[in-house]
């Protein structure tokens, strides 16, 4: 923890150098979550409401998976796959390698990308705003829960980082494919699972489980009923659901460790 | 300290297609071949030696180091350096070593040098008093001073190796492996790095491997060479043996006075001739004198030299494969 402390220090100090370009980077990608939510909003107040939920009840599921991604995204970064394709291919990872220290806490420390910090601030906000209007979310027991269901969502989307930068161990170039299952899970966890066909919303709750993670709980805090019937544990799977995914993608990390080749030179 | 046995790397190779469709085929039926990048090398090194690990581009160089340095699982073959068979128990392992990839660098791009230094304090948990009295040693030896404040990325290639070299050896290491530490450089920043290397080695004792395709850095350096080309080693011995071996034939240059007319010598060939300086070459073993004064006996002559063959010319034969099988 010490030497990921060092390590994340030296990282901003050499940010530091480049405080434009920092600035600009945080502006823009702020202004383009701004846009996205904008655009979300809009269209929710327009139809009142989707599927029984009314605008504070999505911004709360919209703003619980923001802040968790937002913050996973920011500390994953060294395992982003262009991230981590570039550790591959300039030979830091082979630098890592030869320092006795962990791999894991030097790649965590090598990269934080701050620039999510418009989005991190943006998710408290909304997630801020729809606890303040959704009165059935404070209970005591439901506040203690919480943090495990952030902690589960960002350890299922660390997890899935995790599996992308293993891939990259083969591939080398940057794989877009992992896209689809981070960006493109947040995305679908955003919303309420009643928009979906019944065979996405399977596939989303037992294949994938992307809907434990935020749906269901949502579902607990905000007081709602399951329109699907499933048990009325489900909610409380979502901390499990992030633990076995994490787990499984640590050991998929050692195994392509194992394999990895290094780069030319 | 370092035991090789039968080391073998193989890379699988995959060949890549254009067509989507043969792509596709190719993930069912796995089309690649294998490359031996390390062919069954097998050596040991003692403590304390120096030892130059000479080839040309792509001889597989880089990857004995990356295997010797823990960064490679060897394909096969038995790999012990120091007690520790390095990809297996990395950790421990790389505390004990220092090591230098010539074309990469281990310091932060964006810091100051110093704190690249210090960040390594950290992570090797080098006690105070010895970091200093190492910074204080090595900045005096390598000339630290001019750019330990600047930040990596703007240090000449020269003064990048010399930080980097201080950086491997901050922590004392036993061993120091070091992959073409001269390479990129002019003549008068290789020599001062060699100079520092052989210092090291004689001060401190550590043993040293240096991978290099320029010859002037083993003959400089090393009292033994390692010759490896396509994954095998050629050639592991002391570098004057490397000359006996295929030093092949020494040269008599030959300026007369005037054209020499029935021009003939026992032990020698004539290799080439232009007005009025004649080159001949000769075995090792012959008698230059004797040569001289059958020359001098029958013609005037102007000036005359011997040549040895350069310790390159005989690497380069050793490439083309010429002396392999001799
Ligand atoms: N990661 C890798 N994947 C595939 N082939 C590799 C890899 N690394 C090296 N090679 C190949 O192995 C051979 C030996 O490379 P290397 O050890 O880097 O040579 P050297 O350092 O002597 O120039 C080369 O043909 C190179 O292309
Ligand atoms: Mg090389």
């Amino acid at each position: 923890m010490m030497l990921y402390r060092h390590l994340l220090l030296a990282q901003l100090r050499g940010a530091m150098q480049y405080r434009v370009s920092f600035v600009l980077d945080v502006l823009s990608t702020s202004l383009i979550t701004i846009t996205e939510f904008g655009a979300f909003a809009l269209v929710f107040s327009r139809f009142q409401g989707l599927g029984g939920w009314s605008l504070v009840q999505i911004m709360f599921l919209y703003g619980m998976v923001e802040f968790a991604f937002g913050l996973t995204d920011m500390l994953f970064d060294g395992f982003d796959s262009p991230t981590f394709a570039q550790h591959i291919r300039k030979g830091t990872l082979d630098q890592f390698l030869l320092r006795p220290a962990n791999l894991m806490i030097q790649i965590f420390g090598s990269s934080l990308s701050l620039r999510r910090i418009g989005r991190i601030v943006l998710g408290i906000g909304i997630f801020g705003y729809a606890v303040i209007h959704n009165p059935q979310v404070w209970q005591l027991e439901k506040l203690w829960y919480l943090p495990f269901v952030l902690i589960g969502m960002g350890l299922y989307f660390g997890g899935l980082f995790l599996v992308g930068a293993t891939i990259t161990i083969w591939t080398v170039d940057s794989t877009d494919a992992m896209n689809l299952f981070t960006y493109g899970g947040k995305e679908m966890m955003s919303y309420p699972m009643g928009i979906y066909s019944d065979w996405l919303r399977v596939l989303f709750t037992f294949l994938f489980p992307v809907a434990l993670l935020n749906y269901y709980p949502a579902l607990f805090f905000l007081g709602k009923p399951d329109p699907f019937g499933l048990p009325a544990w489900m909610p409380f799977l979502a901390p499990i659901a992030g633990f076995v995914m994490f787990l499984v993608a640590l050991k998929f990390w050692q195994f392509g460790l194992k394999h990895y080749q290094s780069t030319g030179n | 300290m370092i035991q090789v046995e039968n080391l073998c790397k193989h890379f699988e190779i995959r060949h890549r297609h254009k067509n989507s469709w043969a792509v596709l085929r190719n993930f069912l039926k796995r089309d690649s071949s294998t490359l031996k990048a390390v062919d069954d090398i097998s050596f040991s090194i003692q403590k304390g030696e120096m030892v130059g690990y000479l080839g040309p581009n792509g001889a597989g160089k880089s990857t004995t180091l990356k295997m010797l340095t823990g960064l490679l699982v060897p394909t096969s073959g038995r790999l012990e350096v120091n007690g520790f068979v390095p990809w297996q128990s990395r950790q421990k392992y790389v505390a004990q070593i220092g090591a230098v990839f010539g074309q990469r660098s281990s310091l932060w791009w964006d810091l100051p040098t110093i704190e690249s230094l210090e960040l390594l304090q950290h992570i090797y948990k080098i006690p105070t008093a010895r970091f200093s009295s190492n910074l204080e040693m090595f900045k005096k030896l390598l000339d630290l001073d001019e750019f330990l404040q600047s930040p990596a990325r703007s240090l000449s290639l020269g003064q990048r190796m010399r930080a980097d070299l201080c950086a491997a050896l901050m922590h004392d290491p036993a061993i120091l492996f070091l992959d073409e530490p001269t390479i990129g450089l002019d003549v008068v920043a290789k020599q001062r790095i060699r100079e520092f290397i052989q210092q090291i080695n004689q001060d401190r004792g550590t043993t040293i491997i240096l991978t290099t395709h320029d010859m002037a850095d083993v003959q400089k350096l090393c009292t033994r060479a390692m010759m490896i080309d396509h994954g095998k080693l050629l050639f592991d011995g002391a570098l004057s043996d490397l000359q006996n071996r295929f030093g092949g034939q020494r040269r008599l240059i030959v300026d007369f006075e005037e054209p020499p007319t029935q021009l003939k010598l026992a032990n020698a060939t004539i290799i080439s001739q232009e007005a009025l300086r004649i080159t001949f070459a000769f075995a090792r073993e012959t008698r230059v004198a004797e040569l001289i004064s059958a020359l001098t006996r029958d013609h005037a002559i102007r000036d005359l030299r011997v040549e040895e063959p350069e310790i390159e010319a005989t690497i380069r034969a050793i490439y083309e494969g010429n002396l392999l099988s001799a």
